[in-house]
């Protein structure tokens, strides 16, 4: 009993890192129609700044949040200035390869800078909180609470904001939305910008619990994916329920199968991805977009 | 004089740019007796550099097939040549058999696999097509690791070394042959054309009687097998394989990049842009080290959003990029006054 309430507990977390690392994703697809291919790379320079943050200045990785999201904002804002904002309608093929060989460099540029070697942030709230048979680890504890807060404020700001209703409206309808006077080209900057801005910070919140290299991008883009398929385009609470989904099975697989458990774990979520592709190409719960509509 | 001798190629069936690549290839032939001035040794790492850009030009062709002609971009074609590789090691290590078998039923496996994968995946439509088998791609490779009594897992498996690289050379180079004459032969039948087809509607297509999953599937195995044979070659070749050597994250995106540059979905373009990546890689990327992997990366965010359409297309006369407008304004003014 204690090994299943650890493993569903292990599991919600896992989720709620997921769930914040697929917002993102889900959200410039949804409005933008590009599927960024270099998302688990943003995710990945989150965790390097928070790393360095902590390595040579000592910064507890959680107040790295205050230079993670405005940093990644400017990042995410210029790349669509310049890259991104080429690539919005036109073939998938293109948005695909371009933000692949984005990935790529970024990938190769923080080797280059930081070597391969594995990294992990120090944090000092290292140690466990017990009740009964059950550990909560503090750390994982905090991010999953960093998560759901993030998820609330984003659901806030798409709903209630003017900028959060601009946005749905440009995900909505773009011609219509440019008839009643939003700018298209600046929503979808700050879209990016927003996103790249809270996958960085998925980044900063892994960064203390698991260790980051620079190649770690391509599985979590994968990942996104997957939880995408299952929850559709732009859907908060969707990204929320997937994310723990996948957090819960990869979970459950490490500690219920014997041997190979662990790299089953790994394997879940690429097989999670292709059946539900295979078997509901309209996502789970009907939320993506038929495939020609979006092709 | 090649422009006749190319007609006189065209009228018996084979067309112009397989003419060319043939010829291309022709010369190519006796370069390992050249390199060196030693006449009776031959330079290896030049032998093994051609070697391995026969090898791309085949991968490059056969991810064309599905990629290029039926426009089903397959961001894990890889797969089947991990498959390849992994099917000739095992039964060279693990059995002894011998090097030939061995590659056959290695090719063989990524064809069964191709079947298996190929219509489920095949039936979805676009970027969805394309990130299943960047999925599938990716859980191979796991499958590869856990499998560790069968695939040595993370430590690999070790081949029978065997050292004749002329063989090699010849080898792929009659492989690349057969590949670019073959899918030069099904883009001139039937098949071929329903293949375009379903690229252009496949609705259309299907409406018109082309029966597309029975289209889709031939071309998705055929480009699997010949895959699956350059796997096990380079297997052998390399005399050691293991999961991330055999399923190295951007080998596909590489064959897209030469396929792009070149001309995508036509028969000699990911010849000319294996060819073309290949020397700049050799020529110039030695001298980038390190960067080469970012060269790399913006190379290919460049040819994507400033030659779409390839060398061949760009250079083509139905070409609707500016950069193809500027090549016929200025250097195909007879083009240009027939109106096309």
């Amino acid at each position: 009993m204690d090994q299943f309430l650890q493993a569903l507990i292990n599991g919600i977390m896992l989720g709620g890192f997921y769930s914040v690392m697929v917002l993102g994703f889900s959200v410039i697809w949804g409005v933008m129609g590009v599927i960024n291919l270099a998302h688990g790379e943003f995710v990945m320079v989150g965790a390097y700044i928070t790393w360095v943050l902590n390595k040579q200045y000592g910064w507890e990785p959680f107040t790295a949040l205050v230079v993670v999201m405005p940093s990644m904002f400017i990042l995410g804002y210029i790349l669509q200035k310049i890259l991104i904002n080429q690539l919005v309608e036109r073939p998938h093929l293109i948005s695909l390869l371009v933000t692949f060989g984005l990935g790529i460099i970024m990938s190769n540029t923080v080797k280059l800078i930081y070597e391969a070697t594995p990294r992990i942030a120090e944090t000092a709230f290292s140690g466990f909180w017990r009740v009964g048979g059950v550990t909560f680890p503090i750390t994982k504890t905090y991010i999953l609470v960093a998560a759901l807060i993030i998820m609330i404020g984003l659901y806030l700001f798409l709903q209630y904001t003017r900028m959060g209703k601009s946005i749905r409206a440009a995900a909505q309808n773009k011609e219509a939305a440019r008839m009643v006077g939003i700018e298209i080209g600046q929503v979808y900057a700050l879209t990016f910008g927003i996103c790249i801005a809270l996958t960085g910070t998925a980044g900063m919140l892994v960064s203390p619990t698991q260790a980051i290299f620079p190649f770690m991008g391509p599985p979590l883009t994968l990942k996104a994916f997957a939880i995408t398929a299952m929850s559709g385009l732009g859907s908060i609470p969707g990204a929320l329920m997937g994310g723990m989904v996948l957090g819960l099975v990869e979970v459950f697989i490490g500690t219920y199968v014997p041997n190979i458990g662990t790299n089953l774990g790994i394997i879940s979520s690429f097989i999670i991805l292709v059946v539900v592709l295979i078997t509901r190409p309209q996502g789970l719960f009907g939320g993506l977009k038929p495939a020609t509509e979006v092709a | 004089m090649l422009t006749t001798a190319a007609h006189t190629w065209q009228r018996y069936g084979l067309g112009r740019w397989a003419f060319l690549v043939l010829v291309l290839l022709l010369l190519l032939y006796p370069v390992p007796y050249l390199l060196d001035n030693d006449s009776d040794f031959v330079n290896p790492s030049r032998l093994l550099s051609f070697t391995q850009m026969f090898m791309l030009i085949t991968l490059a062709s056969n991810w064309n097939l599905t990629g290029g002609f039926t426009g089903y971009v397959d961001f894990g074609h890889a797969v089947f040549f991990g498959l390849g590789a992994y099917g000739t090691g095992v039964l060279m290590n693990k059995l002894a058999w011998s090097f030939w078998p061995a590659m056959l039923v290695g090719a063989l496996v990524a064809v069964a696999f191709a079947l298996l994968i190929g219509f489920p995946t095949l039936r979805l439509k676009g970027p969805y097509f394309s990130i299943a088998m960047l999925g599938t791609f990716v859980a191979m490779r796991e499958v590869i690791r856990v499998a560790a009594p069968l695939t040595g897992g993370g430590q690999g498996l070790t081949l029978p070394p065997y050292l004749n690289r002329p063989l090699f050379y010849y080898l792929t180079l009659a492989l690349a042959l057969i590949v670019i004459l073959l899918i030069r032969f099904i883009r001139s039948t039937e098949f071929g054309a329903s293949l375009v087809a379903i690229r252009e509607d496949e609705v259309g297509a299907e409406m018109r009687g082309v029966n597309t999953t029975l289209h889709k599937i031939t071309a998705f195995w055929i480009a699997a097998f010949f895959t699956g044979l350059v796997g096990g070659m380079w297997a052998y070749q390399n005399t050691f394989i293991d999961p991330d050597v055999v399923f190295f994250d951007s080998r596909t995106v590489e064959l897209v990049m030469m396929t792009m540059l070149g001309g995508l979905g036509t028969v000699a373009g990911p010849v000319i842009g294996a060819a073309t990546i290949y020397w700049l890689r050799d020529v110039l990327w030695a001298n980038l080290l390190q960067y080469h992997l970012i060269a790399q990366g913006a190379l290919l965010i460049i040819i994507v959003l400033f030659l779409p359409e390839g060398i061949l297309g760009t250079l083509g006369d139905r070409s609707a990029t500016s950069l193809g407008r500027l090549w016929r304004k200025w250097f195909r003014r007879d083009a240009q006054e027939a109106g096309t």
